[in-house]
């Protein structure tokens, strides 16, 4: 009966997508978490960051108003000295996760082929509005005709990648730590573990 | 008028409170109205992200099931849940936000994430159910 109602669905192949999403995300994670996650080396950076980060926040919001300039002086040396090692760590960290992500790239890369190949000039659902036209070079993407609410694979592909991934990386705690550089605004799915 | 408060950073309770992932160990949920509570940065950064998720998951589906159709319902989701999140620290739990990196650092903790969890739920529930 489930899947009778399923094949009915025009766009059934929408579930279909999130489906295979959903399965590559946890199996990027997992890789991750294999090649990255639980190595010592990550949990070092990490935890460096994160006290660098605290430390670098106390010591920007305590003093006093008007310290004299000597003190004002040693204190700017040293929340310059800790930016530095804080950025220094996130570089680190950076570099030492793209090493080990080429290997989730690869996976992702996979899978996206594999989907372009089922899926490829297929609407697989439908948008209910018009995007805007920057948007709709992704989301009209190998499609055709002219009605724009047509959604393809890639568009759906991307909300799901993001929205999934992004929510199973804060899930499981794997997020890059706030301090870290490039860890503010739009926080994507973690990139260097792509 | 309460004042703001400001936050505490207790750096001893934060390392006493960390499991071995990283995470702050779960608190109470009675905290999340409680304007007398002491936020740390990180635990009000999750929570408001997973507020936003959840904003953007009911959203979502009540948009696609209706369904609401147009760009103006996107714009109002965004406006919505912004307005929802800015109500939750600034006047339930009377953060002081320049303790937090200031509103847009609070107004953009899972903004992202959330309105591509929204557009996907909203695709999803309007496709399947009417069509």
């Amino acid at each position: 009966m489930a899947s009778a109602l399923f094949s009915n669905l025009k766009y059934s192949d929408s579930l279909t997508l999130v489906g295979i999403s959903v399965s590559t995300a946890i199996v990027c994670e997992a890789i991750s978490w294999l090649l990255i996650y639980r190595t010592a080396s990550y949990k070092s950076l990490k935890s460096t960051i994160d006290k660098a980060s605290k430390k670098l926040e106390t010591m920007k919001t305590t003093g006093s108003n008007n310290p004299p300039s000597n003190i004002l002086k040693s204190k700017t040396k040293k929340i310059d000295r800790v930016e530095t090692s804080l950025k220094e760590s996130s570089r680190d960290l950076s570099l030492f996760k793209f090493k080990s992500g080429a290997v989730v790239a690869v996976v992702l890369f996979m899978v996206f082929g594999l989907l372009n190949s089922l899926f490829e000039g297929m609407a697989v659902a439908k948008i209910p509005f018009v995007p805007i036209r920057l948007v709709q070079k992704m989301s009209h993407r190998g499609l055709h005709g002219n009605d724009m609410t047509d959604c393809s694979m890639t568009f759906l592909y991307l909300l799901c990648s993001i929205s999934i991934r992004t929510n199973l990386q804060k899930f499981l705690g794997f997020s890059p730590p706030r301090g870290a550089a490039g860890a503010g605004l739009f926080p994507m799915p973690d990139p260097k573990s792509n | 008028m309460r004042e703001r408060k400001s936050v505490k950073f207790n750096l001893q309770q934060q390392h006493q409170q960390e499991d071995q992932n990283g995470h702050l160990s779960p608190f109470k949920l009675a905290n999340l109205f409680d304007p007398d509570a002491s936020w740390d940065k990180d635990q009000l950064g999750d929570i408001l992200h997973w507020i936003r998720q959840a904003l953007a998951l009911i959203c979502g589906l009540l948009w696609g099931a209706i369904p609401l159709v147009g760009g103006i319902w996107f714009l109002l989701f965004v406006v919505l849940s912004s307005g929802i999140i800015y109500g939750y620290y600034a006047l339930i739990l009377k953060v002081d936000e320049e303790d937090f990196g200031g509103h847009g650092a609070l107004l953009q903790e899972g903004l992202f994430a959330s309105v591509s969890l929204f557009l996907l739920a909203w695709i999803l529930v309007y496709s399947l159910a009417h069509f």
